[in-house]
């Protein structure tokens, strides 16, 4: 009974209020421009009920006369409206300026632009040039004045060499990642670019300050998608190129190296004609190879759940066979309000990656013999000087196979007005494995396996940071503070185990493991390592009514790869801005609307010192051989230097003076900011003295060398449009002079430090003070000795004859040494810069990208290291035959006293590309609307397609490895290459 | 209430991270990897130091910087392999190296890191409760190692920095030599002669441990070096008369991998034939190795031209013992050699020949394999050196008649089966016989990293090596390293006439 009448009593509360019902209708625009607005929020305040606006800003609802509507939609002010038992109400939406103005991600935090005070580079997903490769850092070449972006090798996969104003240390250059929050040891070759939704590049002290031991050589931070409350899509995007070499190397015909070879043992070849003509690289290389990446995407917000949910997959085959790479991508991004004070959340990246390991064919093909033939007249590999490259690539057999899982679970937590705690786990999981079989093969007695074996490699990290940060934000009346403190642990371990046996019982993949190979002379080997961070952190950024803001940073960082003496290290920073257009007296018709002055000081770290070297270490397989039958005995000693517990970061000190403007409305603005930075306790090897019993080429690290990089940078971006058409014209550059200031000859360093090692006894790079890092050091050529007066009339090494290198006689003497080795170029670029432009009109939109520098050289050590008779690149043909015949290019050698360190094998490696050249089409609207699409484009993309450099080899963009003392020196580079491709992205 | 939990919140987290926030925290001591402190500390990590000090011998480095550098700077070696590789050799052949060279660096520094691996083993091994026999054994092998380096270093450089233990200390300087002969050398090896056993006592598995013949042998060469032929005398027949080693039938199955630890070989360093140090393999022979075709090496150290003809004049059968030529077929394999190097090597006048391709067969190992070479097991003291020690010494202290008889062992077995060869000496002239035994040490130790010394200890290095390079009153001795010089910041000196 009791329930007929609850149900009665429904229904009749049901009925009534339906009574009470009208049919509304209306549309939402925008009050600016009077369009429509589509994908309004609108809700029945007090209700759960609501609904959307429909693409044309239009909808409709059955409500209670007494309603009341909130509107909302980002980026506009909502509005709360009462329906009054209206059945029609237009609603026009105003702009929320404060909501729109950009913000930017600074580390622990985020800021308004205009608060911001230090130099950072902010880049929407939107405005990165996506390019056909694996790094999203590609898309970053030429985009953000100041950083250094170069595609050093075209092999699949490959990240880029990414350098932050200039060359900041002897030791490790590369710059911090961190992605959504998880700090990345390594490249973030791994992430889908389609997954990111911003860049911001941390380029000042104070910007970096947050990031203490580790923010020297600058901070990258990648956002990646989520959605925002309102939103709801799934979308497409897809891209199929086809790659080509970009262009070969030009290296001797058999008939040229015939000649060549016969210049120097007359009468080697008598019948040239007859001789094979092989061109390697055309063997090799393959022409028009897929590169393809394909990501669908969801994303979705109401009021409490958000989560943005991918899948990608990139795919490169490789001109260079078995060089293929394949990875897939995984992402889900999720935040829940639980409480209207508790918020929980997660950001998860999974990949999956599988790789072939090229063969090492790039730096062998460019020399095997050209009038050697790949096969016999059996078909089977024929001998080739210099090694036969289609049998080291048929024999060789090596990948590589690597799943990571990172990402972060967090929970955050207001109370009061304005505090929010925030605690985080983040960690990063890799698991990678090698694999590589060489088959028993015989080509040649110098190219040849006389066991076949296998070689298999395991090795993971584990990493994880808990991380607890209180913020305080709050507006003031005229004053705006944003303040974080925080307090993070951090572990870093990894470990791998390598085991290798020969004699496989066959040779099918199924056997490339190490059970199928003889347990003699069976090989192993395990190691670990660990680490730890512990850090406090502080930041407060106050502004003063839109006008000053200053920013102090704070960090200090304790790590256990800091000797004992010295395990704790504070970062400190200040920063101070003026946004001079807000004063009082700043012109309101002026035509620079925004004017800000910024300029900031502090120290950061860089603690990518080696781990180890503050204990002396006493290492197990200092093995012996004793006994009849040769056994080989296990051992244990000293290995490595005597360890330094002093040992600590390298600290870098940078001020950086900045102004930004925005002129003619916004259509122009720009940046201009001076840097100057000087890391100082850089670590040196110092060799020790030879009786302490270290060895040969050990050394000991001690914190001593000095490095000062300063420059200009700049940026500037023009957009606007005249009635449909729009254009937009950016460029960016930064210059940089790099200065070596003290390298501890006062701890008993030497004055120089020699690198650059061709691995043939030469040493061709020279670090001193008041010179840029790892200068290029040898003799200058002046010539060619024409004849016998000549040879008379010059000083000459002791080999040298007619014929030979003039080498300049640099300090006069009249005689020619070592002393007369001097600078010859430097491989740091003195202005990296880029451009590009784009123009629209309605849907068509065509957008070019250029990226270049110049100033810098490269060692062309392909050419120089001469171990044996192999073949000579195309410079080489026109050279000395007699006299008068060439004052360039000396007679015909094989080795020798040509090929000393000079200046005939620097070679300016200056350059400018046409990084993309994207033509795309955006579907009309209009038409969608019949197939239910949000959007839809087409383009067509032309990547690497000119370059305009002097070097001869396959690329100028090489930049120097993990130490920077070696300058750069091409040794032979997997080939990058020209893409061509197509692609759709479609939204729904 | 809200608030409240909130607040406990945050402060049991706050709590959290700062227990976390501890020293220990970030002590990480290296992984897989011991740090110094407490090793060795039993018997059996005893004598894991003391195979640590052995695997110093296999360096490349030990031996004058890799390459046969004192081998290539006398009459009897050039520099070899391929024109175009390792161009720095060449100023061993003519002398112009310099005080910066790299080889001589390497050398002097793995000098010290050998005596460094000794004093682990010194300054631990006493302490260790063990087995005395055994302790005594591996204290008698480290201090022959340790002699055996510091020997190496003041033969080649003269003062060096005394280094006392394990930990140098800063701002060394150069100690008197003949300080370091009474200290240490002279000590060591008469420890070791005491507390070592003799080969024969030594149990299969520790073939090639230090016996109490090669301290004898070792101490026979540095009496001899130092002209102190008596006692030079006494220990080399203290060798002879142990009663332990004998010549192999044929000479050059004195370096062959079946004669491995045989009656010829006082002190041998083993090698796994392996091409990488670290599963045992020695690059010493691979250095020296045909190269090209069969692929055995890099060809370093060529046997010189001039030595082969002396040989060959009167058919020494050492010759063919000792080099290998183009076109020679060994084991069934037939030596090609390099293709890009010249098979035979003119003067300017286009005719007199300065060298021809050949290789020492003193470091070939049997075995088609690359990594065949890398087993040679390198002969540092033979007996055959030992008998012609015994011979120069008790000729030059008046027993010539009984020098003959160690003389002669060594050229009859020489001579192999022709008996018209190499006939046995019969002259008890001392001038004469010592000539003689000059001659006969070149032919029967060539190659073997000892004409240099010879030369230099019987003052005949001037006459003979200056047609190649070397002057008087400076090469007697090596450079010390610049970088040791500069280091020191001039504390240490320079040798004379070096700069």
């Amino acid at each position: 009974m009791n329930k007929k009448i609850q149900l009665f009593l429904l229904l009749f509360f049901l009925v009534s209020s339906a009574m009470a019902q009208v049919e509304l209708k209306g549309t939402v625009t925008d009050v600016a421009n009077q369009e429509p607005i589509p994908g309004v929020s609108i809700k029945i305040v007090g209700t759960d009920r609501g609904t959307v606006t429909d693409l044309d800003g239009n909808y409709n609802l059955n409500i209670a006369e007494n309603a009341i509507l909130r509107f909302s939609f980002i980026g506009y002010k909502t509005q709360e409206v009462s329906v009054n038992g209206r059945t029609s109400i237009n609603i026009q939406l105003e702009e929320d300026i404060e909501a729109l103005e950009e913000v930017v991600v600074v580390g622990y935090g985020s800021i308004k632009k205009s608060d911001l005070t230090g130099s950072i580079s902010s880049i929407k997903s939107d405005e990165m040039i996506k390019a056909p490769a694996a790094d999203p850092m590609q898309s970053l070449q030429g985009k953000v004045a100041g950083l250094q972006v170069l595609n050093s090798s075209g092999q699949p996969g490959s990240e880029s060499n990414v350098r932050l104003r200039g060359i900041n240390t002897l030791n490790d250059n590369r710059v911090l990642y961190v992605v959504d929050g998880v700090i990345i040891e390594g490249g973030i070759g791994f992430l889908n670019s389609n997954d990111i939704e911003s860049v911001e590049v941390l380029k000042d002290a104070s910007s970096k300050a947050i990031y203490g031991t580790r923010g020297a050589n600058g901070v990258i931070l990648i956002t990646t998608k989520t959605a925002k409350e309102g939103e709801g899509s799934i979308s497409i995007s897809s891209e199929y190129g086809l790659e080509n070499i970009a262009n070969k190397i030009g290296v001797m015909s058999g008939p040229e190296f015939a000649n060549y070879i016969n210049d120097v043992n007359p009468g080697t070849y008598n019948n040239i004609g007859v001789l094979p003509d092989t061109d390697w690289q055309d063997l090799v290389f393959q022409d028009w190879q897929p590169v393809q990446t394909y990501t669908i995407s969801a994303k979705g917000a109401t009021e409490k759940l958000s989560y943005y949910i991918s899948g990608g997959y990139f795919g490169q085959e490789g001109i260079v066979p078995k060089s293929d790479f394949e990875r897939f991508t995984f992402k889900l991004n999720t935040s829940y309000q639980v409480k209207p004070y508790l918020k929980l959340g997660t950001n998860l990246t999974g990949i999956n990656l599988k790789a072939t390991n090229p063969p090492g064919v790039v730096n062998t093909l460019i020399r095997a013999w050209p009038i050697n033939a790949p096969y016999n007249s059996d078909g089977s590999f024929a001998e080739v000087q210099g090694s036969n490259p289609l049998a080291a690539i048929e024999y060789n057999n090596s990948s590589r196979n690597q799943i990571r899982a990172l990402g972060n679970f967090y929970a955050e937590v207001n109370f009061l007005a304005g505090f929010e705690f925030r605690t985080s786990y983040q960690f990063d999981l890799n698991n990678d494995k090698n694999r590589s079989f060489t088959p028993e093969y015989f080509v040649a007695p110098l190219q040849q396996n006389e066991e076949s074996n296998i070689n298999v490699g395991f090795g993971e990290s584990r990493n994880w940071i808990f991380e607890n940060t209180l913020s305080y934000n709050k507006e003031f009346d005229r004053s705006t503070l944003n303040s974080v403190i925080g307090y993070t642990a951090q572990e870093i371990n990894s470990e791998f185990v390598n085991g290798g046996r020969r004699n496989l019982i066959g040779i099918d993949p199924s056997l490339w493991y190490l059970n199928a190979g003889s347990e003699d002379l069976q090989t192993n080997s395990n190691g670990a390592a660990t680490s730890a961070l512990t850090s406090i952190l502080f930041r407060t950024n106050y502004a003063y009514d839109g006008r000053y803001l200053a920013t102090v940073t704070f960090r200090r960082d304790g790590s256990s790869r800091f000797g004992r003496n010295n395990r704790y290290a504070n970062f400190p920073a200040v920063a101070l801005g003026w946004n001079i257009s807000n004063e009082d007296f700043y012109p309101s018709n002026f035509v620079v609307n925004q004017l800000k002055f910024r300029g900031s000081y502090g120290l950061n770290g860089n603690q990518n010192i080696p781990a180890n070297d503050q204990f002396s270490r006493i290492g197990s397989g200092v093995n012996s051989v004793f006994g009849f039958d040769d056994a080989l005995i296990n051992g244990a000693s000293f290995v490595g230097s005597p360890g330094n517990s002093d040992l600590r970061w390298e600290t870098t000190a940078e001020y950086d003076l900045g102004i930004e403007f925005d002129v003619f409305e916004s259509r122009l603005t720009g940046e201009l900011d001076y840097y100057n930075r000087t890391t100082r306790d850089i670590l040196v090897n110092l060799d020790l003295p030879g009786y302490a019993g270290a060895g040969a080429f050990v050394q000991k690290r001690f914190n001593a060398a000095t490095v000062n990089n300063s420059g200009i940078e700049f940026a500037l971006n023009w957009v606007d449009d005249i009635g449909e058409f729009t254009y937009g014209f950016g460029i960016n550059g930064y210059t940089n002079k790099n200065e070596v200031q003290n390298l501890g000859e006062d701890i008993g360093a030497s004055e120089q430090i020699i690198g650059g090692d061709l691995g043939n006894g030469q040493r061709v790079t020279y670090t001193e003070i008041g010179m840029p890092i790892g200068y290029f050091y040898g003799y200058k050529v002046a010539g060619i000795f024409q004849n016998s007066e000549q040879l008379n009339e010059f000083p000459k090494l002791s080999q040298q004859g007619i014929g030979d290198f003039i080498y300049e006689d640099v300090n006069g003497d009249g005689e020619l040494n070592d002393q007369d080795k001097t600078f010859i170029g430097s491989w740091i670029p003195d202005f990296v810069y880029g451009f590009n432009f784009n123009i629209g009109y309605k849907g068509l939109n065509i957008s070019a990208d250029f990226a270049g520098q110049s100033g810098n050289s490269i060692y062309n050590g392909k050419q120089a290291i001469r171990f044996s008779t192999l073949n000579f690149e195309d410079r080489f043909i026109d050279r000395w035959t007699g006299e008068g015949t060439s004052n360039t290019d000396p007679r015909a050698s094989l080795s020798g006293i040509n090929y000393q360190p000079s200046d005939y094998f620097v070679e300016d490696a200056s350059f400018l590309k046409l990084r993309t050249l994207t033509i795309n089409y955006q579907i009309p609207q209009a038409f969608l609307d019949n197939i239910y699409l949000k959007s839809a484009s087409v383009f067509f993309r032309g990547t690497n397609l000119f370059i305009w450099t002097d070097y001869s080899g396959y690329t100028p963009e090489l930049g120097s490895g993990n130490s920077a003392l070696g300058g750069v020196i091409d040794n032979g580079v997997y080939p990058t290459t020209r893409v061509l491709s197509a692609g759709l992205n479609v939204t729904f | 209430m809200k608030t409240y939990k909130i607040y406990s919140l945050i402060g049991f987290l706050t709590i959290l991270s700062i227990l976390g926030c501890k020293d220990e925290f970030l002590e990480r001591s290296p992984q897989a990897t011991l740090v110094a402190g407490n090793f060795p500390a039993t018997g059996e990590e005893a004598v894991i130091a003391t195979n640590g000090i052995y695997n110093t011998l296999r360096i490349w480095g030990i031996y004058s910087g890799g390459f046969p550098l004192i081998d290539i700077m006398t009459d009897e070696m050039v520099k070899g392999s391929n024109p175009g590789d390792g161009v720095q050799v060449l100023n061993f052949q003519d002398y112009t190296f310099t005080s910066d060279d790299g080889n001589i660096e390497t050398w002097y520094r793995t000098l010290y890191l050998g005596i460094r691996r000794s004093y682990l083993v010194l300054e631990k091994v006493p302490e260790i409760e063990m087995d005395s026999q055994l302790q005594n054994r591996l204290l008698g092998e480290a201090r022959f190692l340790r002699s055996f380096f510091y020997f190496s270093l003041v033969q080649a450089f003269g003062d060096v920095p005394l280094v006392e233990s394990s930990e140098a200390p800063d701002g060394l300087e150069r100690t008197n030599k003949e300080v370091i002969y009474q200290d240490i050398i002279f000590p060591d090896l008469l420890f070791a002669i005491d507390n070592l056993p003799e080969k024969s006592e030594y149990a299969n598995e520790d073939a090639g441990r230090i016996t109490r013949g090669a301290a004898r042998a070792m101490l026979a060469r540095i009496h001899l070096y130092r002209g102190e032929f008596s006692e030079a005398a006494t220990y080399a027949l203290e060798v002879i008369n142990s009663q332990q080693y004998g010549l192999e039938d044929e000479f050059q199955m004195a370096f062959r991998v079946a004669t491995e630890h045989g009656q010829e070989s006082v002190f041998e360093i083993g090698a796994v034939a392996e091409n990488s140090f670290a599963l045992g393999g020695n690059q010493y022979a691979n250095t020296q190795g045909v190269r090209g075709t069969p692929n055995w090496g890099w060809g370093f150290g060529r046997p010189s031209y001039p030595w082969m003809e002396k040989l060959d004049n009167d058919n020494d059968p050492r010759l063919d013992g000792s080099v290998i030529f183009l076109g020679d077929v060994i084991d069934g394999v037939s030596i090609q050699g390099d293709g890009t190097t010249p098979d035979t090597t003119y003067a300017e006048d286009g005719t007199t020949i300065l060298e021809i391709e050949t290789y020492n067969r003193k470091v070939y190992a049997t075995g088609e394999r690359n990594a065949d070479r890398w087993g040679h097991n390198r002969r540092v003291i033979r007996y055959s050196d030992v008998l012609l020690m015994a011979a120069e010494a008790l000729n030059e202290t008046g027993n010539a008649s009984q020098a003959l008889n160690y003389l002669n062992e060594v050229r009859q077995r020489a001579r192999g089966d022709d008996d018209q060869l190499l006939p046995d000496i019969a002259t008890t002239d001392p001038n004469q016989l010592r000539e003689i035994i000059y001659e006969e040490r070149s032919r029967e130790l060539a190659f073997e990293g000892l004409r240099y010394w010879d030369l230099i200890r019987t003052d005949r290095a001037e006459e003979v090596l200056s047609p190649l390079g070397f002057e008087a009153g400076k090469h007697e001795l090596f450079p010390i390293p610049q970088s040791e010089i500069n280091i020191s910041e001039g504390k240490i000196s320079q040798n004379p006439n070096w700069n």
